[in-house]
């Protein structure tokens, strides 16, 4: 039975439902929650999704890691580093926008005491 | 003991969305399977050979996509000085319970090894895997261990932010070098033999920028965790 | 002279700020100031060569490069010179209400014009999105900077959006290098039309929501009055001035490339449209003048976003037209709204009734009198080819709701002229110092010029727009490397 599940195409679509679902809990958590730090959470989920759905979908099992080793000397047959390296600056770039969405969400508590989301609406007109 | 809880109308208004949006996806996505295209790594896969460098995903992040490893650095630093900004109270401690002995021992113990190696992570970055990024957080996770250990221990930030802004400037002085030398921003000037792959002192300015990268990715991952756990103690 | 240093300059002084800030406040801010003036100059010394471009480590298409031809000109100029228009006037604002840790003001101010140039010029995908949150996080602290309460609460609005736009532009991104192979424009562009027809429509989804968010358009705009009141209005011009239209000019330029038969311009062109009218029926009930301002800018802007979206050449030159008079006339009323702030302390719609400043008032008549369209003033000619596109094309629903549109405009623009210089009691009247008035006065005159002889700009305008829509030599450009 495990054959069926090396199968390359088989692997591809486990990805793709995986990492939809997880999608799905930051959405669901994205539009239902209340507390901003919740919501930070819950962006921080799906951006983890699509870095799991491309990594996932670009990943060639015959092929081996891109670097220089003992066994291997030459660059040939090896995955793809563009996709690495891409992902490498968006987690970068996410985690940094997001831990200056906490800092204003904290910064805005002790000015306010409020965290829920339904509460701060002082500027509307 | 009542278990029984009424789900919202939000809640469920809310799953619904987003269930149907998911399925829409999935729905796309499973027919439209990727299959082995050639893409633009496989190009640079075998372009990296005459870059002299062992780990190709070093080459493509520092030089040939070496501008977005630059804005990547900028919008770090400019999280850093957001995050200074915001919770720029008085740097007291906000640590309710002092450590026990054990802690505070074994962290005064480990740090060293971390730091090191962290820059072992950072330096060796073009021949093994890792590189700035991965030894920068490094660094700062052993900081993480002593600012959570020590109640008094402080990151001296007029040092840090002095390394930050020379290895800030290095990177865009490399680029503006390579500028007036090769006619191309972020080009690699210095020697990089194919012969020397494996040594230390390869790849040219490769190895040098990503040191520059997790020195900055280091001292702005400390900041921000100082930031966040010192502040005023009224929250 | 490359056009990677209007970039690298920038980011070069931002990263230097801590460090000449031992040097006192007064250093860095004419530092910045003579940076940006420097930049000015550079951009002006490169209209007339021909388009070029600026290669990053790797020749093009396996490497990143900048492309300045004369529409990437355009905005260049345009930005770096609202730049120094916003630079002069904080220079002398700066005397009597300077913004606290002023040395991070100023490594945001460098770092907002070296992501808005690097949108424009830009030729890869990935460093489009590496530039669209650099942009963003800068404007995100702008935001917040003064601390108070709506600042914070308009900063996380603005971050909470932001960051849900860049999740549906990083899964785009993530399908077009799954399914084409490359990041480069021209390879996607030569590629785009041949996939199959549902992947093609999900990634252009989600590539007009992820873009959407930054673009100001219905539905995904409902961030931007609360942002605009939050903010200072000193930021506001910075928003409302270089930031959309960078996000604007991305956007449009990837869909020229990608979709050059115009596959959903009229889908298009209706989300503008409507866009237009909700934002002009909305503005008509507000009392605060930077929400007023805010829904005028949302107005505008979806105007040029329906002009864009037509692909004709007298729509996209008419839309570059607005982007100009736009650009200056909000910036002129926004700084005319920080003056009166710092000295009424309120920016209630009920301020105007009290205002007393006859230099002033004239030169934000003027501003108003450009965005609506007047005659003899710069906003004029834009909408004019734009409606005469619109006619030539005989899409003409939407030519009745531009004009429906202008006139709600008219409504509330003449009702504020009306505040201002009806009688009665007056408060102390504004001084306004001399830096100020030569800079308001600058602009006034650009305004005034662009409006009565328009042929200065028009034809270096349809050259512009001639070159935005030929994607077939922008491609071969940048396949050839």
């Amino acid at each position: 039975m495990f054959e069926f599940f090396n199968q390359p195409e088989v692997i591809k679509i486990v990805v793709t439902v995986g990492s939809m679902t997880l999608f799905f809990v930051g959405l669901f958590g994205l539009l239902t929650q209340k507390h901003l730090i919740k919501i930070f959470m819950s962006v921080a989920i799906m951006e983890t999704a699509l870095f799991l759905l491309f990594i996932g979908l670009i990943y060639k099992q015959s092929a081996l890691a891109p670097i220089l080793t003992d066994n291997q000397q030459g660059f040939i047959n090896m995955n793809d580093p563009v996709p690495q390296a891409m992902i490498l600056t968006a987690i970068v770039i996410g985690m940094a926008v997001l831990a200056l969405g906490v800092s204003f969400a904290i910064e805005y508590y002790k000015l306010t005491g409020k965290t829920d989301i339904d509460e701060i609406t002082s500027l509307r007109n | 003991m009542n278990l029984k809880r009424d789900i919202s109308t939000s809640t469920f208004s809310g799953f619904a969305l987003s269930a149907s949006l998911i399925i829409t996806f999935l729905n796309v996505l499973l027919n439209n399977i990727p299959v082995d295209i050639k893409r633009v790594g496989d190009e640079l896969l075998k372009l990296n050979g005459s870059e002299g460098v062992a780990n190709a995903v070093t080459t493509v992040v520092v030089y040939f996509r070496g501008f977005d490893t630059l804005g990547e650095i900028a919008v770090l630093f400019i999280a850093s000085l957001g995050i200074g900004l915001m919770l720029d109270s008085n740097i007291r401690c906000n640590l309710k319970a002092e450590s026990n002995f054990m802690l505070k021992t074994a962290s005064q113990l480990l740090f060293p090894i971390i730091i090191l190696f962290g820059i072992y992570v950072m330096v060796y970055g073009h021949l093994s895997p890792g590189g700035g990024f991965q030894g920068g957080v490094i660094i700062a996770s052993g900081v993480l261990l002593l600012l959570i250990s020590h109640k008094e221990f402080e990151v001296p930030h007029s040092v840090i932010t002095l390394i930050e802004t020379f290895a800030g400037i290095s990177y865009v002085l490399i680029g503006l070098i390579g500028l007036v030398v090769l006619d191309k921003f972020l080009g690699n000037f210095l020697p990089n033999n194919i012969s020397d792959m494996g040594l230390l002192l390869s790849g040219g300015i490769i190895p040098i920028i990503y040191i520059i990268v997790g020195i900055k990715v280091g001292s702005e991952m400390s900041m921000i965790t100082q930031n966040l756990i010192k502040r005023s103690d009224d929250v | 002279m490359s056009s990677v240093l209007f970039i690298a300059l920038p980011l070069l002084f931002g990263f230097a700020t801590p460090l000449l800030s031992k040097f006192g406040k007064n250093g860095v801010a004419f530092t910045s100031t003579a940076l940006q003036l420097f930049l000015l100059f550079l951009a002006f010394s490169l209209i007339g060569d021909k388009p070029y471009i600026e290669i990053i480590s790797i020749a093009p298409p396996l490497g990143i490069s900048f492309v300045l031809n004369k529409v990437s000109l355009f905005f260049v100029t345009l930005f770096t010179f609202m730049m120094v228009a916003f630079s002069i006037y904080y220079l002398s604002y700066r005397k009597t209400d300077a913004y606290k840790n002023e040395t991070k003001f100023f490594i945001l101010l460098n770092m907002l014009l070296a992501s808005a140039i690097g949108l424009v010029l830009s030729s890869d995908i990935f460093n489009v999105y590496v530039f669209f949150e650099i942009a963003g996080i800068s404007a995100y602290i702008l935001t917040a900077y003064k601390k108070t309460p709506s600042a914070l609460e308009a900063g996380i609005k603005y971050l909470l959006t932001g960051s849900i736009a860049s999740i549906f532009l990083v899964f785009a991104i993530i399908l077009i290098y799954l399914n084409i192979g490359s990041l480069n424009l021209a390879i996607i562009a030569q590629d785009f039309e041949t996939l199959p027809h549902n992947i093609k429509v999900f990634i252009s989804i989600l590539f007009l929501i992820g873009f959407g968010f930054k673009v100001e358009i219905f539905p995904l705009n409902f961030w931007v009055s609360d942002v605009y009141e939050g903010s200072t209005a000193l930021v506001n011009s910075l928003f409302s001035g270089i930031v959309v239209k960078a996000y604007l000019f991305a956007f449009f330029h990837i869909l020229y490339l990608f979709l050059p038969s115009g596959e959903f311009s009229t889908f298009l062109i209706y989300l503008g449209a409507i866009s237009m009218i909700i934002a002009e029926i909305v503005a008509l009930k507000q009392t605060n003048l930077k929400r007023v301002f805010a829904y005028s800018s949302l107005g505008q802007v979806a105007l040029i976003f329906t002009a864009f979206a037509l692909q004709s050449i007298d729509a996209i030159q008419g839309a570059l037209f607005i982007i100009l008079a736009h650009s200056i006339a909000k910036i002129v009323i926004f700084l005319a709204l920080t003056t009166i702030e710092k000295n009424y302390k309120s920016l209630d719609i009920n301020v105007l009734k009290e205002l007393n400043a006859p230099f002033l008032r004239v030169v934000i008549v003027i501003a108003m009198l450009s965005l609506l369209g007047i005659p003899l003033f710069a906003g004029f000619i834009g909408k004019f080819l734009v409606l005469k596109a619109f006619a030539v094309e005989q899409i003409f629903p939407i030519l009745a709701i531009i004009i429906i549109a202008s006139l709600l405009e008219a409504v509330y623009y003449f009702k504020l002229i009306g505040f201002m210089f009806e009688k009665g009691d007056r408060k102390d009247k504004i001084k306004v110092d001399f830096t100020h008035k030569f800079i308001f006065s600058l602009l006034t005159f650009l305004i005034l010029l662009v409006g009565i002889t328009p042929f200065v700009i028009s034809g270096f305008l349809l050259d512009s727009a001639n070159v935005m829509l030929d994607s077939i030599s922008y491609i071969a450009m940048l396949v050839k490397g």
